[in-house]
This record gives structure tokens, C-alpha cells and sequence, in this order.
């Protein structure tokens, strides 16, 4: 159920055109690097869009208590098509660079923002920059409509999640045991994931994404 | 160029000078690119602040030193010492400040004489601000010395990644080079206990009640 709003794409068209002054004024410089075509790998392969909306999102800074900018892009809940697994990604618009980037986990809970009802706030640990980050996001969309499907695919796939994991009661206490140990580095958690037992669908999916991830570089 | 203490990487990097008066804008630029956030507040550059930022094109990831450098004249510090080696460079004024304007010459004429040969985008920022004082049309600098041009916000974010994706095309000498989406990696699984998730809670009902920023800004992009 991909939404998009055609209101706010048109707006960016008209803005292309209105700096439509793109012919290049510059000087003939030579180049100082030659560099090949590479393959591109989104991370996104292989998931089914829940969601993909525009939004606005903020991040809390909590020593200032206040909130900043983190970026204006598309938000997307992306359901791993073995796993089932959900993951929320947003994306800044024109570079494509990553404003958010985490799974969106049982206990997790989404609420409103006190002062404006086209917002949200959720807590997640993030990560957008390849590290683990606890984060308090807020996000903005464009109409109260948008928000409230967010937050109900939000919710609802913090609640199947929930199922999904009493259901498969061996990984949880698996986890539960881990959970003394657990190391928030991303190469150790890798580790782990590879050495435990009954979760060879997560370590699949781990490689897929290193694999892709090597495709780049 | 990346200063001795910082880490090299294994892609391409280039070291990019912005230079252009105080109050520009050129700290706020670079900072919106590099976490998002619009810093409203004025706190002038001492000297030169270097960032590296990152881009991932459709030619693999690619990265830019930003030597910000200082505007106001009492600030500056090495100066014109910041600009050796330079690679590319933004020279950047306010369209609602027209003096801003006027002395883009004399930044343009001492950066030519430590770095030459090098491509430069000229940025006129500010360009949400209702009452411009540089029109589009006034600004001519660019044509006379081969630049390129764009009007930029730093608070809308109009444009605000033509002048990198100028620059990296120019460097690579390909036309068609754009950015294309960086790779999401899988995020580690991750427990939350329930003291931290108390915590969380804590924190989040006393965020809920702190305005955005912009609130009062409907349109966004």
C-alpha cells in the first residue's frame, strides 16, 4: 500500500522549473579522478513496502531539550519478504542519504506529538550512521491522514512482532539468555547472531546483506 | 585533502574551500548536510572548521573535506593558507545582503591565486527570504569568470545539493554521475531491558511537549 502524495511532487517539479537556470556556466576543467560505474545497493532489496510516505523528521537533542532537523525525505516500513522482519528506513530527498534506520521492535509505541497532530514521536535505536544510537524521533507528514496511517502500521507492526516472537519461544529465551552479553557493536553482534542456534533465517539474511553491501564497494 | 588526524578512506575524496562573507550562511550549509539541522543562530567561524561529508553516486561513495572557512576578516586566521590544494570550492553570498555580493570578487580573485584551474560553484543563498536585495538576474560574476551558479536555501533546502553534485561531476569529468540511495544496512538486533525502556518512556513524555522548530512552517518539500 504505497501512498504517495502528488501534491507535494508537483511542488518540486515547479521548483525545478522556476531553477531551471542549469545550463553550466562553469570552465572547462580536466577531471582529476576517473571512476567506473558500480552496482547499486539500496539495503531495500528483497522487502515489501508497508508504507512510503513524505515526512519531515527530528531528532531530540537532549541536551538542549529541543528538537532538531534530521532530514526531509520518504519514510518507508519495509517488511523482509522470509523474514517478516520490519525495519523503518527514510531517506533525504536529492541525495538519498539515510535520516533513520532501524527495526521496529515489539515493545516499541508510537505517540502523538502534544502540539500538532500531523506528528509522532517514537524511541528507537538507530542506525542510520552504522552505529547504534539510541534515538527519540519525531516525524512530520503533510496531513494529519498521513500521520495516523503511520501510526497505525506502526503500532500494528509493533503488535505482530510481539506475536511473532511468543510464538517462537525457543529464540526468545535463546535472546533472553544473550541478553546479559549483548554488545551494541555491529560486528559483534554479528558474531553472535552467526553462532546461535535455531536463527540461521536471521544470519541468512545478515549475509544477503553484506554481500550486498560488497557489491558497492 | 584530510587533515593529519584524520582518517583516510579507500574512495575518492576531495578537499572542497567555501569561502564567502560572515553571516552567509556557509557553517549552516554545511551543517544541514551533515546532521540535517537548520542552525538558526549566528556563531561565527574562528579560523577553519574541516567536515568530511559523504556521498554515495551512481560511480560508488565519494567524499568531500569541507574546509569552512571563516567570513568575518577578524576571524580569519591562516586565510588564503587554507586554501592550498583546494580541489573545488563554493563561494558563497546572501541575496539579501548586497554587499555580500559585491565582495565576491575579492574571494574569487584570492582564491585564484592559490588554487588555479580548480571548478567553483557561486551560491547565492537565502533565496526563501521574501525581500531580496540581489536578484537572480543581477548576478552576473559567475558568466564573466566561468562559475557555475545556483541559488540555494539553506532553510528550504532548495538546491541545496546542486553545488556537490556540480563539483563531483566536474572532478569525475562525467556529466551524468548522480547520487543515487546509500545502502541501508541491517541494523543488529538489539534488547531493549525494561529499566531502559522506563528511561525511554521518561524522556519521550517530556519531548512531547517541546515544539518543532518549524512548526509554524507548513510546506515542506
Amino acid at each position: 500500500m504505497a501512498t504517495t502524495e502528488p501534491k507535494h511532487e508537483h511542488r518540486e517539479e515547479e521548483e525545478e522549473a522556476a531553477g531551471a537556470d542549469d545550463e553550466d556556466t562553469g570552465a572547462q576543467v580536466a577531471p582529476i579522478v576517473r571512476l567506473e560505474e558500480v552496482a547499486v545497493s539500496t539495503g531495500e532489496e528483497n522487502k515489501d513496502p508497508l508504507i512510503d510516505l513524505k515526512a519531515k523528521l527530528y531528532r531530540f537533542d537532549k541536551d538542549g531539550n529541543q528538537w532538531k532537523e534530521r532530514g526531509v525525505g520518504t519514510v518507508k516500513l519495509l517488511k523482509h519478504k522470509e523474514t517478516g522482519k520490519v525495519r523503518l528506513v527514510m531517506r533525504q530527498s536529492k541525495t538519498l542519504k539515510i535520516c533513520a534506520n532501524h527495526l521496529v521492535l515489539p515493545m516499541m509505541t508510537v505517540q502523538e506529538h502534544a502540539g500538532n497532530e500531523k506528528s509522532c514521536v517514537w524511541h528507537a535505536p538507530d542506525f542510520a550512521d552504522g552505529e547504534l544510537k539510541d534515538e527519540l524521533f519525531c516525524i512530520r507528514f503533510a496531513s494529519i491522514e498521513n500521520c495516523k496511517s503511520f501510526m497505525d502500521m506502526f503500532q500494528e507492526v509493533a503488535e505482530s512482532q510481539k506475536k511473532e516472537e511468543s510464538e517462537d519461544g525457543s529464540t526468545a529465551a535463546g535472546l533472553l539468555e544473550k541478553l546479559s552479553v549483548e554488545d551494541k557493536s555491529e560486528e559483534k553482534a554479528e558474531d553472535k547472531t552467526k553462532e546461535g542456534d535455531g536463527k540461521e533465517e536471521k544470519a541468512e539474511d545478515e549475509d544477503a546483506e553484506k554481500k550486498d553491501e560488497k557489491a558497492t564497494v | 585533502m584530510a587533515l593529519p588526524n584524520q582518517q583516510t578512506v579507500d574512495y575518492p575524496s576531495f578537499k572542497l574551500v567555501i569561502v564567502g562573507d560572515g553571516g552567509t550562511g556557509k557553517t549552516t550549509f554545511v551543517k544541514r548536510h551533515l546532521t540535517g539541522e537548520f542552525e538558526k543562530k549566528y556563531e561565527p567561524t574562528i579560523g577553519v572548521e574541516v567536515h568530511p561529508l559523504d556521498f554515495f553516486t551512481n560511480c560508488g561513495k565519494i567524499r568531500f573535506y569541507c574546509w569552512d572557512t571563516a567570513g568575518q576578516e577578524k576571524f580569519g586566521g591562516l586565510r588564503d593558507g587554507y586554501y592550498i590544494h583546494g580541489q573545488c570550492a563554493i563561494i558563497m553570498f546572501d541575496v539579501t545582503a548586497r554587499l555580500t555580493y559585491k565582495n565576491v570578487p575579492t574571494w574569487h580573485r584570492d582564491l585564484c591565486r592559490v588554487c588555479e584551474n580548480i571548478p567553483i560553484v557561486l551560491c547565492g543563498n537565502k533565496v526563501d527570504v521574501k525581500n531580496r536585495q540581489v536578484k537572480a538576474k543581477q548576478v552576473t560574476f559567475h558568466r564573466k569568470k566561468n562559475l557555475q551558479y545556483y541559488e540555494i536555501s539553506a532553510k528550504s533546502n532548495y538546491n541545496f545539493e546542486k553545488p556537490f553534485l556540480y563539483l563531483a561531476r566536474k572532478l569525475a569529468g562525467d556529466g551524468n554521475l548522480h547520487f543515487v540511495e546509500s545502502p541501508a544496512l541491517a541494523p543488529p538486533e538489539v534488547q531493549i531491558d525494561l529499566a531502559a525502556q522506563a528511561l525511554h518512556e521518561q524522556e519521550l513524555q517530556q519531548a512531547l511537549n517541546q515544539p518543532l522548530p518549524d512548526d509554524d512552517d507548513e510546506a515542506f518539500e
